[in-house]
């Protein structure tokens, strides 16, 4: 059963990763001007991260629905989730108002402080089911379980 | 037991030692090459991420050689810097607040000639009016007044979400700035020079420009700091 709902959170969880990097996937410049909107990393960071960020979603997504590596790739999503929540939060506490860019978009965004709250939210049920993962570490319908055969201590 | 049964069963010990040895020799290669794969996806996407963006590209022409826009300093300062603004975007507001005295004082201390390009980047109707009423006021009263009349607009921005402003408010704003009402209200009322505000736009895309405010500093990109606050110290620092 609990591996069943393995599958079911990596399918969530790497579903939405995919999806959030894909739709950035078409402008770069954007993508770059959304981290720039949080006022915390430096230009030439900022942009580092804003073309990183959307290859390395798709990739984590794509290891958590396919189940390859599937706890490192939830290792590294939890800690993906953590970052962003801080960033909100961060953004949230210094009162800028921005659209927080998690699926494409970005930028000066009037009103966004009422989305703030259900981001994070968000972010922490996925941080959640990350971490839930990485406690199960195996899951149904997994390549993992292919890719990695285990010899039983007695054969 | 005996000695061959504990012969064998040492034996078979040792096979499955040596397979499960083998086993994770296997599972680690397994994770590095998903790993090198992972890195290598990775590193692709960002060389092509980077290649693909071309918002740093800008051939804009030199500060005060064109038509579309009010220069001020001193031609042969030693330094030019080139603004690209739409009259709305706030964080343009945000940039001129920072930098705006800085740059006038150093424009007349001879350091920088620095040339300020509004044009429609955002597609509202207050940015064509204000960029309309800009070329109106600038045509009719010339580059001084325009320039007082641009400073006026951005200490007095309205939220991007509206409500925007009448035409009124733009004759106000360009009285108080300098010019005469007779000269500047049927403009600015008529949308007189729209086409201008066509043809800014046209050149600032045409110069590569994609977003505001684009900063150029001799013809680079400058965006060096966080905040449109560190991004003005950082060019004032620059200049000095």
């Amino acid at each position: 059963m609990k591996e069943w709902l393995g599958l079911l959170a990596r399918l969530v969880t790497g579903g939405v990763w995919i999806v959030a990097g894909a739709v950035k996937l078409p402008d770069p410049h954007a993508s770059v001007q959304a981290v720039r909107a949080y006022e915390i990393l430096p230009a030439s960071a900022a942009e580092t991260v804003g073309y990183l960020l959307p290859v390395v979603e798709i990739v984590i997504g794509l290891a958590l629905v396919l189940g390859v590596l599937t706890r490192g790739a939830a290792v590294a999503s939890a800690l993906l989730f953590v970052a962003f929540i801080v960033g909100i939060a961060s953004v949230w506490a210094r009162g800028l108002e921005i659209d927080c860019g998690c699926f494409g978009g970005g930028g000066y965004d009037p009103g966004a402080t009422s989305n703030y709250p259900w981001e994070i939210a968000r972010d922490v049920g996925l941080l959640a089911l990350s971490g839930y993962l990485v406690w199960l570490r195996t899951s149904r319908l997994a390549l993992d379980n292919l890719l990695f055969r285990r010899t039983s201590s007695m054969m | 037991m005996t000695g061959k049964a504990q012969k064998r069963t040492e034996r078979a010990a040792e096979h499955l030692k040596r397979q499960q040895a083998q086993e994770r020799r296997r599972n680690t290669l397994v994770v590095v090459g998903v790993v090198v794969a992972m890195a290598l996806v990775i590193g692709a996407g960002f060389l092509v991420n980077s290649l693909r963006d071309s918002s740093q590209d800008i051939s804009a022409a030199p500060a005060g050689s064109t038509d579309h826009g009010v220069a001020i300093g001193d031609p042969d300062a030693p330094r030019q810097v080139v603004i690209y603004e739409d009259f709305l975007c706030p964080y343009c507001g945000q940039l001129e607040q920072a930098s705006s005295d800085a740059l006038t004082r150093l424009a007349d201390e001879g350091k920088v000639y620095v040339d300020y390009r509004p044009f429609n980047l955002l597609g509202t109707d207050y940015s064509v009016d204000a960029v309309n009423a800009f070329a109106v006021v600038l045509e009719a009263a010339g580059p001084e007044v325009a320039k007082s009349f641009h400073d006026e607009l951005y200490a007095d921005q309205p939220a991007e979400s509206g409500p925007y402003p009448d035409a009124d408010w733009f004759v106000d704003k360009a009285v108080e700035a300098g010019a005469s009402e007779a000269e500047v209200r049927s403009g600015i009322e008529d949308g007189a020079q729209e086409t201008w505000v066509e043809e800014a736009t046209a050149a600032a895309a045409a110069a590569g420009v994609n977003s505001t405010p684009t900063v150029l500093l001799d013809g680079q990109f400058f965006q060096d700091g966080r905040t449109m606050q560190e991004i003005a110290d950082n060019l004032e620092a620059a200049l000095e």
